[in-house]
């Protein structure tokens, strides 16, 4: 199979995974370097960019954000999947909603949410964010962050474990590979 | 080497301040109840006298008594399957003050604790003062006495309305900007009265009225021995005709 070898198979979901990483193959087997030329669609090639180079802007709240760190730490080790945690939203891709959005932080999430350079894509990690979760009920806290800004993928758990966050993130990935940036009549 | 200040530490406070303040000692705790006339004098004689040297203040909170020493459900319906969730329950914030459910058991409804260290002594002491009106609750600040009261202070005002006279910077500290109202009140509503959400008109954050309805959210296991004894017999019960 070559880099690409049908446009509707680009477009379906699930993608097969090896179609754009054979670039990332041995010298060996690569097609690339065999045939010194490779064809793929414009979609499927920012797709591939986006999906392995999600930097999301560091936003923890509460207790998530502990889960989070561990799936950024040595053990997960999120740099694998191209996730680097940035500390200026210009330059984030992703924003993890990660713990308890309380009514007074509400206008900055949004604000920090306006000021990522679009594509951008958010993950609500936790009940808290979810829904409100254990503060549902409570006079201060937003009852779910997609109240605020628009979530794409939604972790539960109180708090979910790392793995979660990150099969998360791959579903993320997932999302975008179906995504066709370029309009095709 | 002979203690050169003998006697509990009751008994010192007793000597010292006489009927200002009244005593009590629960498991080995002193505490000490005072006027809130009197609050300014006796902790700077607490802080500096050689007897007492409470020379750090712990904490600063308030307390709203009311509804204090009341139970939302009755206990003594229980059957064998436990008890009733669904009960027309008088939660936090479903009555005020004045339609109260009983004459309180306390005089008044504000009051303050303040949690004392003497570590050149190494001995505690808590002070309760209530405030004297109810409506107005105000006490003396504390903030000439121990600085690192001033935090503290401004907590008890935001969550509880306490007014601290002398305070040189009474602001709230917790809720939300131009937040209405104190919520750790027995009489404020637990769901609060507004709610935010993005207008994508406006494109910002805006505030509406709350848009869902209280409810009693803490199952109370609060019960009797009487009450746990039936509740295993009649399971017993249950499982034997079943």
């Amino acid at each position: 199979m070559g880099v690409i070898d049908s446009v509707s198979r680009v477009m379906h979901n699930p993608q097969p995974l090896n179609l754009v990483d054979d670039i990332l193959r041995p010298v060996g087997d690569n097609p690339v370097m065999q045939h010194g030329f490779a064809t793929t669609s414009v979609d499927a090639l920012m797709n591939w960019a986006r999906t392995g180079s999600m930097w999301p802007v560091t936003f923890g709240l509460a207790c998530c954000a502990i889960e989070m760190m561990h799936a950024g730490a040595s053990r997960l080790d999120l740099d694998r999947y191209g996730v680097i945690f940035r500390p200026s939203p210009r330059q984030s891709d992703v924003m993890i909603v990660a713990g308890t959005l309380t009514n007074k932080m509400a206008p900055a999430l949004r604000k920090i949410y306006d000021q990522m350079a679009e594509p951008k894509w958010v993950i609500s990690m936790g009940s808290c964010a979810n829904g409100g979760g254990y503060y549902h009920y409570s006079y201060s806290v937003v009852r779910g962050c997609d109240r605020i800004v628009p979530v794409d993928i939604y972790v539960p758990g109180c708090p979910p474990t790392a793995e979660a966050l990150i099969h998360g993130i791959l579903q993320l990935q997932k999302k975008i590979r179906r995504t066709s940036t370029v309009a095709r009549s | 080497m002979s203690d050169p200040h003998p006697g509990s530490l009751a008994e010192q406070l007793a000597a010292r301040f006489g009927d200002t303040l009244s005593l009590t000692a629960v498991r080995n705790e002193t505490i000490a109840e005072l006027a809130a006339a009197d609050l300014i004098a006796v902790t700077t004689a607490l802080r500096d006298e050689p007897v007492f040297r409470f020379s750090e203040l712990i904490d600063l909170c308030g307390i709203d008594y009311l509804s204090y020493g009341q139970t939302e459900w009755d206990t003594d319906t229980a059957g064998g399957d436990g008890f009733s969730r669904g009960v027309e329950g008088q939660a936090m914030g479903r009555f005020n003050w004045d339609e109260r459910p009983r004459a309180a058991s306390e005089p008044r409804r504000f009051a303050a604790v303040i949690q004392l260290l003497s570590i050149e002594h190494n001995r505690r002491l808590r002070l309760h003062v209530f405030c004297d009106d109810d409506t107005l609750p105000m006490l003396p600040s504390l903030t000439s006495v121990w600085a690192g009261v001033n935090w503290f202070e401004r907590e008890a005002f935001d969550l509880y309305g306490i007014i601290f006279d002398g305070h040189p910077d009474l602001r709230r500290i917790l809720t939300d900007y131009g937040f209405v109202g104190h919520p750790f009140r027995k009489d404020f509503p637990l769901i609060g009265n507004v709610e935010v959400r993005y207008d994508p008109e406006l494109k910002r954050v805006i505030y509406q009225p709350v848009s869902i309805e209280p409810r009693v959210l803490v199952p109370r296991t609060i019960r009797n021995d009487a009450d746990l004894l039936q509740a295993k017999a009649e399971a017993a019960d249950h499982w034997r005709e079943n």
